[in-house]
């Protein structure tokens, strides 16, 4: 599984990606974080605000830091 | 020269600060004011393109993708749904925009209409620079309203 985590490297970014690797720690799952800065690579899934969360090609969140809950249930 | 070289710097200081509000806009700024035009086969949808661009540009909100809400385009949806406010701007009152935001599911806050503003909706797509400046003023009190 491969979860990128789209952002500028700004706070709600950083925690996104806290939250993701939280997520993925507690469940064991063999996943793939990838921290995407690229703003273009945004623009490729038609996100226009981040953070966004991309989970093997789907958009879960745009714009908005993700529950720890939330992320469990799309990576689950 | 020295003229020239202060024009140059200008051009590149805007089109920087173009730069930083086009693109992709990040939730950490201030409340993200979604912007969707028709942007229509028409005078006044052509009109509402340009209106979201420069609000874009005057950093007043983002422009959006609005055909992607009507195509159900995962990416665009998701960022729909992390807007804090969401502009409609229409060019007649067919309210193509209004109603494909709606049609998906969101709440417009706030539904501009160009025709409304005086423009007269014809077949032409060019834009008369005298036209964009008219409606622009007058889009600074319907966002007021």
């Amino acid at each position: 599984m491969k979860i990128e985590i789209l952002g500028s490297g700004c706070a709600k970014c950083k925690k996104t990606k806290e939250i993701v690797e939280q997520a993925v720690a507690e469940l064991g799952i063999d996943a793939e974080v990838v921290k995407v800065e690229d703003m273009d690579a945004a623009l490729e899934y038609g996100v226009m605000i981040t953070p966004a969360v991309v989970v093997d090609g789907d958009v879960k969140v745009a714009g908005k830091v993700p529950t720890l809950d939330k992320v469990k249930e799309w990576i689950s | 020269m020295d003229i020239i070289i202060s024009k140059t710097e200008d051009i590149i200081i805007m089109a920087e600060e173009t730069r930083m509000t086009e693109g992709v806009k990040c939730a950490c700024e201030a409340a993200i004011i979604g912007l969707y035009a028709c942007a229509g086969g028409s005078n006044v949808g052509q009109m509402a393109n340009k209106v979201a661009v420069e609000l874009t540009k005057q950093g007043k909100g983002k422009i959006m993708c609005t055909v992607g809400i009507g195509g159900n385009v995962q990416g665009i949806i998701k960022s729909a749904e992390g807007t804090d406010e969401i502009i409609a701007i229409d060019g007649c009152p067919l309210l193509c925009a209004k109603k494909s935001l709606e049609l998906a599911g969101f709440t417009v806050d706030k539904s501009i209409v160009i025709t409304e503003l005086g423009m007269k909706k014809s077949g032409s797509l060019d834009l008369q620079e005298n036209d964009v400046k008219e409606i622009m003023a007058k889009m600074e009190d319907a966002l007021a309203d």
